[in-house]
């Protein structure tokens, strides 16, 4: 073990510099009503104050380029640096989405090829680029769905189904769009056709689903499970999280769906930024399609508008167009890979799941069918015997350098680990997480119950953070908790 | 082809054949046959500066923008940045990391989002600050379904000038719980919001009601010191400018349940539009009802200060159709961008910068004012940086394009562009002041106005 985080006692920027407190400004024809009386407590440091403390604290941060990822769903794969380059071009930063069609000419052309490719790797041609992640787009395509069926008087259709492998914002979204969302029981990690159609009915308005699953597997019935939701008069919804693992082998139009979100912050490559922005897309075949938001971009020879003109879109979803700074990087990552490319990268993360799948499964067992797509799944549940939870090894893990997997997710198998190798990692990448895996595993129960013990920070108590509650400055300074040593 | 997979050529079989594997067809065997696609039709690959070169000839097709006086804004602004805001986002322990699942490897990041937290807190005078959401609408339609996770009723009261986009995205957001919008009429001349209205209406099957801080008109409300009297006990919603609350009073102060805001006018470029940066900030008492990641300060078994994602309990990883929203990815990054830019412009100067542009902006309408066929501003309500202003003596969209056609973007339309929609309250626009804009390009804009106008008489 020869890693060792950073470790600084890096204080809060309040406790860097005193608050410098407000001069009164002239303000001119605003009432002293509504001025500011109490000046704001809000340090303002130099650069080098401000350069140095974001400097030390990213050093106390795991991200793709210091770590191995293998954060399961979430397919952390490198984020091209040549996309953050052409992302910072003034053409595109200084553009204002009011901005007259005419001068933004270029930045219209690259979404409408951007939502072309979008539409043909998909399979469902008509594309909105106004969904900022995944959840959004569940909760649009939902509220389309709610739109198709209240045109068609079918409002009994209440209920959205989906497997009980389903990524959480899957029901979040069903509930938020106002359906009752209600999980099936997989057989084996998958949906059978036979079992779902006892469950269809006329109250059904869509069923969920993510091929390949968050058990690594691909949906087998597919074709069936497509045609019973269709006989059944529901919408199928793909949630293309895991799109990775089928690019240029099949597409949600080919499968069956109705309609599809793309997380591009995943399988195109765009940063997560620390938990976002993301960018989304949704991809709709001909039934949902008239429903998409507006504007929609329109080609006109050689010319692209905005067209406002559809009478039966749901209307806008989010401010402006979409995280178009993020959509320019999912464009210069589908430019780079091209066709072919783009099979390579499925291909390659497919045989790196492959291959970390049959090493790891010497050290944990491994739930369902031995053959996955991009991720798969471990269970901790022997580590049990010695006291020992996936959480520890979770966190062990980090001690070795490398970020853990997605743990007890989901939540069918029995301490889970979510293991996602994506395509631009390499064999000895591979082969060195083995170890480090086996090192963890085969560590006394003591020194996982300790880990980390190389991190900035020493195992850190969450119940006591929910306990407290302390969410800012201000409660830290009014319960006057522990300051930082040093 | 860029090199961004490893060299498949030698690690690939070297994968398969530690799989027992001769090709990676056997890899996809799980796929039926009737699901297999051929050729997508999309183009080759290519070399990094081939990509360069391709995005470059797309983008060159834009307008330059320098040549351009900008006085485009309505919630989104162009303000530079301090070059040390952008090298914090480029941290790539930042920009390519996700969610602290793992709080321990991920330190950093949590100490600036609760960094981050606190100052929207105490910019908003509310008690506690969520960890960002999408943007500023959507966040107003969070806001829109907590207010009714926190009261039940059918209607959510909106101010009669809330701009179409937002009327449209509440909308969606209230179709969930069927909610519906209702407009608070506002005076003709003052663009005051009609009090005893609010005051009826709160008590009738009302389940939150939404004041922007400033509003869409760019007005600031009077009686908003008031309101919570008027208002009695309904969740009441304020929609703020977080360069308005450096020289404002806070909604906190006021007794608001919810302040959500855009926070892209700190550090944030326009982009087009995205990335941008949806802020929330409630009572405590509410807590539970939020929406968005929120972290927490902790210890670790040493006693030392640690941070960590709080009470998660609240999202759909853990609680899936109960959550209080479907939220996942958010903007986190954003939040750097907002926490670096406010330290390092500092409140003074921000507060400087705000009255400054107030004064400018006030010159604008001046001189616009005086111009016949044109009303500004539109109200005589109060107004910070951002215009009303009338067209009475031609269509609002060939005003503009007369302004543009001589270097003007001149603002942001009311109408709701939408085939069919309801004309807006006048026909109008919005003119936005920033920090760069000079006495010389007021003047370019007074003239520029002046010739429009002149044309439309003449011919
Ligand atoms: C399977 C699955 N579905 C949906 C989502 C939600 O996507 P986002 O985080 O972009 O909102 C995720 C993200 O983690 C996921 O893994």
């Amino acid at each position: 073990m020869t890693f060792r985080q950073a470790r600084y006692d890096e204080p809060l920027i309040w406790e860097i510099r005193e608050p410098a407190g407000t001069d009164p400004v002239e303000l001119e024809g605003v009432p002293a009503g509504l001025r500011r009386k109490a000046p704001l407590a809000w340090p303002e440091l130099s650069e080098l104050e401000l350069a140095r403390h974001f400097t030390r604290l990213s050093q106390m941060n795991f991200g793709i380029e210091t770590a191995f990822y293998p954060l399961g769903s979430c397919t952390m794969k490198y984020n091209p640096r040549v996309a953050e380059l052409l992302a910072r071009r003034d053409a595109l930063l200084g553009a204002h989405p009011a901005q007259p069609e005419e001068t933004v000419q270029g930045l219209l052309e690259l979404l409408y090829e951007l939502e072309g490719a979008l539409g043909k790797i998909t399979g469902l041609p008509h594309v909105s680029l106004q969904i900022a992640a995944g959840a959004h787009g569940e909760f649009i395509a939902l509220l389309m769905t709610r739109a198709y069926f209240e045109e068609r008087g079918e409002t009994e259709r209440t209920e959205v189904l989906l497997p009980d492998t389903a990524h959480g914002t899957n029901p979040a979204s069903a509930s938020m769009a106002g359906f009752t969302p209600r999980e099936l029981a997989t057989d084996r990690g998958l949906i059978r056709a036979r079992a779902l159609r006892e469950e269809l009915g006329p109250r059904t308005a869509a069923f969920m689903l993510t091929n390949p699953n968050t058990a690594g597997l691909f949906e087998e019935e597919i074709l069936e499970i497509a045609d019973e939701v269709h006989q059944a008069g529901a919408i199928l919804y793909y949630d293309g999280a895991n799109l990775n693992g089928i690019l240029g082998k099949t597409h949600p139009g080919k499968m069956g769906f109705d309609v599809a979100h793309l997380n591009l912050h995943k399988t195109f490559g765009t940063p997560h930024g620390g938990g976002g922005p993301g960018d989304g897309a949704l991809c709709a075949g001909e039934r949902l399609a008239p429903y998409l938001p507006v504007p929609r971009i329109k080609r006109e020879g050689d010319r692209f508008r905005w067209d406002y003109d559809f009478p039966r879109s749901i209307g806008k979803v989010k401010t402006a167009f979409g995280n178009v700074g993020l959509l320019v990087r999912a464009y210069v990552f589908l430019l780079a890979h091209g066709e072919s490319g783009l099979t390579a990268v499925t291909e390659r993360a497919v045989l790196n799941a492959n291959y970390l799948a049959r090493r790891l499964g010497e050290l944990l067992p491994r739930p369902f069918s031995p053959l996955v797509k991009h991720e798969f799944l471990l269970s901790g549940a022997p580590l049990k015997e010695r006291g020992v939870r996936t959480l520890d090894l979770a966190k062990r893990l980090l001690d070795e350098g490398v970020h853990a997997p997605t743990v007890y997710f989901p939540a069918l198998v029995e301490e889970a680990l979510m293991v996602e190798p994506p395509e631009t990692e390499s064999k000895r990448e591979l082969d060195l997480f083995f170890e480090a895996f086996r090192r963890s595993v085969q560590d006394t129960p003591e020194n996982l119950h300790a880990a980390p013990q190389n991190l900035s920070v020493g195992r850190v108590d969450e119940v006591k953070a929910a306990r407290e509650l302390l969410l800012s400055w201000k409660d830290l300074r009014r319960r006057s908790s522990p300051a930082p040593e040093g | 082809m860029v090199r961004w997979i490893p060299d498949p050529e030698r690690e690939n079989p070297q994968l398969l054949a530690a799989l027992g594997l001769t090709g990676t067809d056997e890899l996809f065997r799980d796929i039926p046959a009737a699901a297999r696609v051929g050729p997508l039709g999309l183009p080759g690959p290519l070399e990094e500066p081939e990509v360069i070169s391709a995005v470059d000839r797309l983008l060159e097709k834009n307008q330059p923008r320098k040549g351009l006086d900008s006085f485009l804004g309505s919630g989104l602004y162009d303000r530079p940045s301090p070059a040390v805001v952008d090298g914090i986002l480029q941290r790539s322990e930042f920009y390519t990391s996700y969610t602290q699942y793992q709080a321990e490897a991920s330190q950093g990041m949590l100490q600036a989002l609760f960094e981050f937290q606190s100052l929207w807190v105490e910019l908003t005078g509310m008690e506690v600050a969520n960890s960002s959401l999408y943007d500023g609408d959507t966040a107003l339609g969070e806001a829109l379904l907590m207010a009714r996770r926190l009261r039940e009723g059918r209607y959510f009261l909106v101010p009669q000038s809330l701009r179409w986009e937002r009327k449209s995205i509440l909308s969606n957001y209230a179709r969930g719980p069927g909610a519906r919008l209702k407009e608070i009429p506002q005076d003709s001349r003052t663009g005051r919001l009609d009090l005893g209205f609010l005051e009826r209406e709160a008590r009738n099957d009302c389940f939150g009601v939404l004041v922007e801080y400033p509003d869409s008109w760019g007005l600031l409300q009077e009686d908003l010191p008031r309101l919570r009297g008027i208002l009695g006990d309904v969740p009441w919603v304020v929609s703020a400018d977080p360069l308005a609350l450096t020289v404002l009073d806070p909604p906190g102060k006021w007794g608001a349940d919810l302040v959500v805001g855009e926070g892209q006018g700190f550090g944030i470029p326009p982009s087009y539009g995205g990335p941008l940066l949806g802020l929330m900030a409630a009572r405590r008492r509410d807590l539970r009802h939020l929406p968005g990641r929120l972290v927490g300060a902790t210890t670790d078994p040493t006693g030392r200060r640690a941070f960590t994602l709080t009470l998660q309990t609240r999202e759909q990883h853990i609680r899936r159709s109960k959550a209080t929203s479907n939220i996942c990815t958010n903007q986190a990054l954003m939040t750097l961008a907002f926490l670096g830019y406010a330290s390092a412009m500092g409140p003074r100067t921000l507060a400087r910068m705000a009255g400054a542009m107030t004064a400018r902006a006030h010159e604008l309408a001046r001189r616009l004012g005086t111009l016949p066929g044109l009303v500004a501003p539109r109200f005589s309500a109060p107004f910070l940086y951002e215009v009303p202003v009338e067209v009475s003596a031609l269509a609002v969209k060939d005003f503009l394009r007369g302004l543009l056609s001589r270097g003007i973007l001149g603002g942001v339309p009311l109408y709701d562009p939408r085939p069919g929609s309801p004309p807006p309250f006048f026909p109008g626009y919005m003119a936005a002041v920033g920090p760069a804009t000079s006495g010389r390009s007021l003047d370019r804009y007074a003239a520029a106005a002046q010739e429009v106008l002149q044309d439309r008489e003449g011919g």
